[in-house]
């Protein structure tokens, strides 16, 4: 009997979820800094002077789409 | 030539690890600490050349760029803490590691890395904030720093104190306190993950892209280099930001006299001003 893990490489359709997945949410979280900051900075443009705040924010999120990535190593 | 033809044919030459190039004394030296070394020895003898030709009027493009670079971190550590004074003593540190990280991403990037030069069939250097080991390294000193320096600071009943919002003997602040504690741990791992991650990734990337140009290598993946340029720079940046603050929470949350609206007890002043007023 062909079960569906014989006749699919399901490793390939993991891959793909996983980096589909994991780079949903960085992606959004870096939208909304982004957009705020762009928000902050158009209401008070002395706001600006935190653009490095912003990309520490933005390099923590970041962290976990990475991982998502370096995950698909492992699955085989 | 065969054999670069035929990792051609295949796919994306991927290097997640590091490799063994010579073992000195039973210790097995990887690549990536010998490139750690090479870049480490081109940080020290930069410096030492550039801290030589600096004059109140320098000459010379790359000293005023080093200026540049060293008067804005160290302007960014010592306003981190509440009391720049305090912070004054960190700055040497942390200004070496962040230009050691700089060195060391941006050296990774260079076109000898990686494939060209290669030694018993492994190449002869790699990136060396692309080995988890080298960026665990990292961070677990510069995290035992601020473990130090921060008990230093505040003494360590005051270190322990300042994991707790309210009186340790309450349980419910006491579990949370615990748990703030175990979450402080992770601090060296998230650290190193991200410093690594970022480079390998970006190489990767590049890899990728220049893989998938064929011929035209060179034009697909100069965009991704670019971007890596910048990402390197932003994450030893980055690294060395997050550590301050974690060093400056702590210098600052005991300095800071303690929050009144976290104690126990009924605020009777407030209270009785009001009445008074009304």
């Amino acid at each position: 009997m062909i079960t569906l893990a014989d006749a699919v490489n399901t490793a390939i359709i993991g891959k793909g979820l996983m980096i589909g997945g994991g780079f949903i949410g960085p992606g959004i979280g870096i939208g909304i800094i982004g957009g705020n900051y762009m928000a902050a900075v158009g209401r008070n443009p002395e706001a600006s002077k935190f653009l490095g705040q912003a990309l520490v924010f933005i390099a923590i999120i970041e962290l976990f789409g990475l991982l998502a990535f370096a995950s698909i190593f492992i699955v085989k | 030539m065969i054999n670069v033809l035929k990792n051609f044919a295949s796919g994306p030459i991927v290097y997640i690890t590091p490799e063994k190039i010579f073992t000195f004394h039973g210790i097995v030296i990887t690549n990536s600490v010998f490139y750690g070394w090479v870049s480490g020895m081109i940080l020290i003898v930069t410096f030492v050349l550039i801290a030589r030709r600096v004059t109140v009027r320098p000459k010379g493009g790359i000293i005023q760029f080093v200026e540049v670079g060293i008067t804005y971190m160290s302007n960014l550590i010592e306003s981190s803490f509440e009391d720049p004074e305090r912070g004054a003593k960190y700055v040497p540190y942390f200004i070496s590691l962040f230009f050691f990280l700089l060195f060391n991403n941006w050296l990774g990037l260079l076109p000898g890395v990686g494939e060209a030069f290669q030694s018993h069939g492994n190449p002869l250097l790699r990136s060396f904030t692309g080995d988890l080991n080298a960026t665990l390294a990292v961070g677990v000193v510069t995290m035992g720093l601020v473990y130090i320096a921060s008990i230093k600071e505040v003494g360590l009943k005051e270190y322990l104190k300042h994991f707790f919002v309210g009186n340790p003997l309450n349980p419910m602040y006491l579990f949370l306190g615990l748990i703030e504690m175990l979450t402080d741990t992770t601090r060296v791992i998230s650290l190193s993950l991200r410093l690594f991650l970022n480079v390998t990734i970006g190489e990767i990337v590049i890899a990728v892209f220049a893989y998938l140009g064929g011929f035209f290598a060179p034009l697909t993946a100069a965009p991704f280099t670019l971007l890596e340029l910048f990402v390197s720079a932003l994450q030893a940046y980055i690294f060395v930001l997050l550590s301050v603050m974690y060093l400056a929470i702590t210098v600052n949350h005991a300095a800071a006299d303690h929050d009144e609206d976290l104690t126990d007890e009924p605020v009777t002043e407030t209270m009785r001003l009001q009445s008074e007023k009304a």
